[in-house]
């Protein structure tokens, strides 16, 4: 294995943007967990993404009850993935998260690099 | 002869020297020639400007106990700019980053989650418990 380059070049569509997934999985058994984010981040990798960061936020009661693929869910587990994607695959991958059974909430966001720019109103520091 | 002593005596007399009573206008004083030449500098008791409490805090859909102190405890509704006391790009940021918690299922709509209800009050805002 190579240097990996930070952001990550692909030689056929050019710079890959970098985005963040924020899971939100069934309340489930650890294995059934850990089967589900690999299942996922395979899928990730299968289209061509480079898997940054994976986080785990914690199991907690969700702020209101969800309603998904027949169930009412009041517990989750939220997780984050960090990861750079070619923006073409994103359609197909988010259609792929919704058939997955196990995976209450997701949402891909793209990751805003240039935090606080400009002084804000603020107080020369 | 004494005629004429006596005229030049006289005129001495009468001849009054114009010039004595008046003041001579001197030359410049030297306290206008130091107004002539002002130093020049900012305004000394300028104060400090006085940013928002947010001002060097990066605000993030994440952090939801940061954004759990700008809504309201019984309703979950976000305060406005007159009670937040926020700048205009912080109180959008933040105004932002609820309803994307919001609708990622991080936080909730209708209340405020009460792990957090003891959090000091930032806003202005005196609340009848």
């Amino acid at each position: 294995m190579g240097v990996l380059q930070y952001p990550p070049l692909d030689n056929f569509t050019g710079a890959m943007p970098r985005y963040e997934l924020s899971l939100i999985l069934k309340a489930m058994q650890r294995p059934e967990t850990a089967a589900t984010l690999r299942r996922t981040i395979e899928t990730l990798i299968a289209r061509g993404a480079v898997v940054r960061d994976l986080e785990n936020l914690g199991d907690r009661l969700l702020p209101y009850k969800i309603d998904k693929h027949n169930e009412r869910h009041s517990r989750g587990s939220y997780f984050l993935v960090d990861f750079y994607a070619a923006p073409s695959i994103l359609t197909s991958f988010l259609d792929h998260l919704q058939r997955d059974v196990d995976v209450v909430r997701s949402t891909v966001l793209k990751k805003d690099d240039r935090v606080s720019s400009s002084n804000c109103c603020g107080p020369q520091q | 002869m004494s005629s004429l002593r006596c005229f030049q005596r006289l005129k001495s007399v009468f001849c009054v020297q114009v010039n004595s009573g008046v003041r001579r206008i001197s030359a410049a004083p030297s306290s206008v020639q130091q107004k002539e030449s002002l130093v020049t500098m900012e305004n000394p008791y300028k104060e400090a400007q006085k940013g928002c409490v947010l001002c060097s805090i990066t605000v993030d859909y994440k952090n939801i106990q940061l954004l759990s102190q700008f809504i309201s405890p019984h309703t979950g509704r976000i305060y406005g700019r007159h009670i937040t006391g926020l700048c205009g790009r912080k109180q959008k940021e933040v105004s932002k980053a609820i309803k994307k918690a919001q609708a990622m299922g991080f936080m909730s709509v209708t209340h405020k989650h009460p792990q957090f209800m003891k959090d000091p009050n930032i806003c202005g805002i005196k609340l009848l418990d």
